[in-house]
């Protein structure tokens, strides 16, 4: 009996071995066919155009990642078009090389054509920004790496608090978002209005005017609401630099701007040019601090990580493929903290950081959360 | 007004009767609509656009169409900051930057009237064209650098200063508008426009320098395209290539409203000035009247119909666009 059940435990055993001497020898064929070949691949950063100075931050951190991992970079500018993203990126992948792809995407419904395609080139992507609610890379598969991007709703809450407080708690207010359908300017949006109904009450929300994150727009929409509200505007609120340069031209021409405070996101090289000379009499309170060049260097590199097999995408808990980053809001008492991070070494530094520590804890912007983001009530 | 007043003036009649309507419900909604501020506010918001309508109608009267207006102003907004006193480079120019600026416009504006006049291509593409060279110069100017704001005040200040009570930027394009009516109605070359909207053919048999005459209407064309690109830089204080977005889809559709036939041959400056008031002012009235954002586009757009329809109806053979 006893002899009988250590044979058996033995059989057990040898079978145990065996199956595990086979799976560690399917494992090491696995690696052996997947090395990673630099050769093979490409870097391909995609923007939404080359002139917003945020794009352009974008692709300075593709350059420098192109630089220190020693892959080539092809730059797609999608002109702002849905269109153009998309045909382009095509005739990228059809270039026979796989690629490491960060995108941010013009529209949210470009994401999944954008995905699939270069599922099938054998590649991985990271999405910035925009896609569709219900699409998640969980459910797509591990070529859909991430979709990454910064909180509105924090975005929003920063512009508020520096206003509210600038004010001492009340006054009127307008606010300018950008593309009134824009996921991004919505949640900022919500954000902004939270802050305001939450934790100022004597703020007065006058009008609000969706300005396409256009400069110019912003600029036309700030003349209308001036001769509106005039003197009870005391504070406006932008949802991105862009619109806030051209608002702020609007109310200097109509001798308000020493008059009114100003907040937004971005911290545009004008808008930090602005602070540090304070002009308008300080007149901007609060912005917020990301740098677009952060974004394209998070995405590629997590993108990277995946298509060299020093991680595998499947096995990545939930805000690791749906993150939210960390937006540091930044104020005239603080912005010298954030100066560094626009040395022209910046993002070669960055990027060091992130080989150290992963894509996850680089400072200023580690992880903060996952899956959708949550709207104020 | 159809009884009283000459064939040729009932459409901007009833255009301007229709704004005056407009106005007196827009007042009504918000008595800041009807003050002097917003009068103001609306005269330098027409400026740009004013000046473009000049080129943009003596186009469409030949029979051809420009859609070069954005892509001009980008590169000649862009080029005008880059050499006037400005955040990026120390250089000031003075008044080269202005030669430099206009020169761009007028050399795209000639490009695509020789093309299209001596090798035939259709206006429409060749026009896409020169869009997309001047937005392309546009984007190199502005390369990766930082955003160029203009440095001097006197600059930035000078569309809204007041001269006589007016703002400079509305004065310039005055001074364009009427330099363009002159042009337009008492030169050979005004004349030689309608012609040739009219019939290429007869024009072209009665000895008429068909060729030059469109090549002029294209270069000038590009010129105040140029010069509006520069005038909406000085409104912003900053550069940018996309300086000129939206504003195609102001003029085109204003020339049509005013009574400028897209086939050629009709309407007028003044005509497609009064459509831009129309559009500027309804937009403006729209934000003073506080209508709900999400509802602005829609009611734009059905006021719109509604202002047409009843302009246009007496006139419906003027328009030519029932197709």
């Amino acid at each position: 009996m006893e002899l009988k059940q250590t044979i058996s435990t033995a059989r057990r055993r040898f079978g145990a071995t065996v199956v595990a001497a086979v799976a560690l020898a399917c494992m090491a064929g696995t690696a052996i066919a997947a090395e990673f070949k630099k050769e093979e691949w490409v870097l391909v950063a995609s923007v939404i155009n080359t002139t917003n100075p945020y794009m352009i931050s974008n692709i300075e951190g593709a350059k420098a990642m192109s630089a220190k991992l020693g892959i080539p970079l092809e730059i797609v500018n999608s002109n702002n078009s849905s269109q153009t993203s998309i045909s382009s990126i095509l005739a990228v992948l059809a270039s026979g090389k796989k690629p490491i792809m960060f995108v941010n995407t013009v529209a949210s419904s470009d994401a999944p054509t954008i995905v699939d395609a270069v599922g099938k080139a054998g590649g991985f992507v990271t999405i910035w920004w925009n896609k569709p609610a219900d699409y998640h890379p969980a459910d797509v598969g591990p070529h859909f790496v991430a979709f990454q991007k910064h909180p509105g709703v924090s975005s929003g809450r920063c512009g508020a608090k520096a206003i509210g407080d600038a004010l001492g708690g009340k006054g009127g207010v307008v606010m300018l978002p950008g593309v009134q359908d824009s996921t991004t300017s919505q949640t900022r949006v919500a954000g902004f209005e939270a802050e305001i109904k939450e934790n100022y009450p004597g703020i007065k929300i006058l009008d609000s005017r969706p300005s396409n994150w256009d400069p110019q727009l912003g600029a036309k929409n700030a003349r209308d609401l001036i001769v509106k509200f005039g003197s009870d505007i005391n504070g406006v609120w932008a949802a991105d630099d862009g619109m806030q340069i051209g608002a702020m031209q609007s109310f200097e021409n109509a001798g308000l701007l020493d008059k009114v405070k100003f907040a937004s996101d971005g911290l545009y090289p004008t808008t930090l040019e602005d602070i540090k000379s304070g002009r308008g009499g300080n007149a901007i309170v609060g912005e917020t601090f990301h740098r677009g060049y952060m974004a394209s260097a998070v995405g590629l590199y997590t993108a990277y990580l995946a298509a060299s097999g020093q991680m595998d995408p499947a096995t990545q808990p939930l805000d690791k493929r749906e993150s939210l980053f960390k937006l540091s809001c930044l104020t005239p008492a603080n912005y010298k903290e954030y100066l560094k991070y626009d040395e022209p070494d910046a993002p070669a530094k960055f990027i060091e950081q992130l080989e150290k520590v992963g894509p996850w804890a680089a400072e200023p912007m580690p992880l903060v959360g996952g899956g959708a983001e949550e709207m104020p009530k | 007004m159809q009884f009283v007043l000459p064939k040729e003036w009932k459409g901007p009649a009833a255009l301007i009767a229709s704004i005056v309507v407009l106005a007196i419900v827009f007042t009504f909604l918000n008595p800041r609509f009807g003050s002097l501020e917003n009068f103001r506010n609306i005269l330098f918001q027409v400026a740009v656009p004013l000046i473009i309508i000049v080129g943009t109608t003596l186009v469409i009267q030949l029979g051809s169409i420009d859609l070069s207006v954005q892509g001009i102003m980008g590169a000649a907004g862009m080029a005008w900051i880059l050499l006037s006193a400005n955040t990026r480079l120390e250089t000031d120019y003075g008044i080269w930057a202005w030669v430099i600026g206009i020169g761009i416009g007028l050399t795209l504006g000639l490009l695509a009237g020789a093309l299209h006049s001596l090798i035939k291509v259709p206006s429409f593409v060749v026009t896409l064209g020169t869009w997309y060279i001047g937005l392309g110069i546009g984007i190199i100017l502005y390369g990766d650098a930082m955003l160029p704001s203009l440095k001097s005040d006197v600059l930035m200040a000078w569309p809204t200063k007041l001269t006589l009570g007016l703002p400079n930027a509305f004065w310039l394009a005055a001074v364009i508008l009427g330099a363009g009516v002159l042009l337009s109605r008492y030169t050979h070359f005004g004349r030689g426009v309608l012609a040739i909207g009219n019939s290429e053919t007869i024009a072209s048999n009665t000895g008429m320098p068909v060729h030059t005459i469109k090549i002029i209407a294209f270069t000038l064309a590009g010129g105040l395209s140029a010069l509006a690109g520069i005038l909406a830089t000085m409104q912003l204080g900053a550069g940018s290539p996309d300086l000129g977005s939206g504003q195609l889809f102001t003029v085109i559709p204003a020339a049509v409203i005013g009574g400028t036939a897209l086939s050629g041959g009709e309407g007028g400056i003044m005509r497609s000035a009064v459509g831009v008031f129309l559009l500027i002012m309804l937009n403006n009235g729209l934000v003073l009247a506080g209508v709900n954002p999400a509802y602005q586009s829609g009611v734009f757009g059905a006021i719109l119909i509604a202002a047409i329809v009843a302009v246009a109806r007496p006139d419906r053979g003027i328009l030519k666009i029932e197709k």
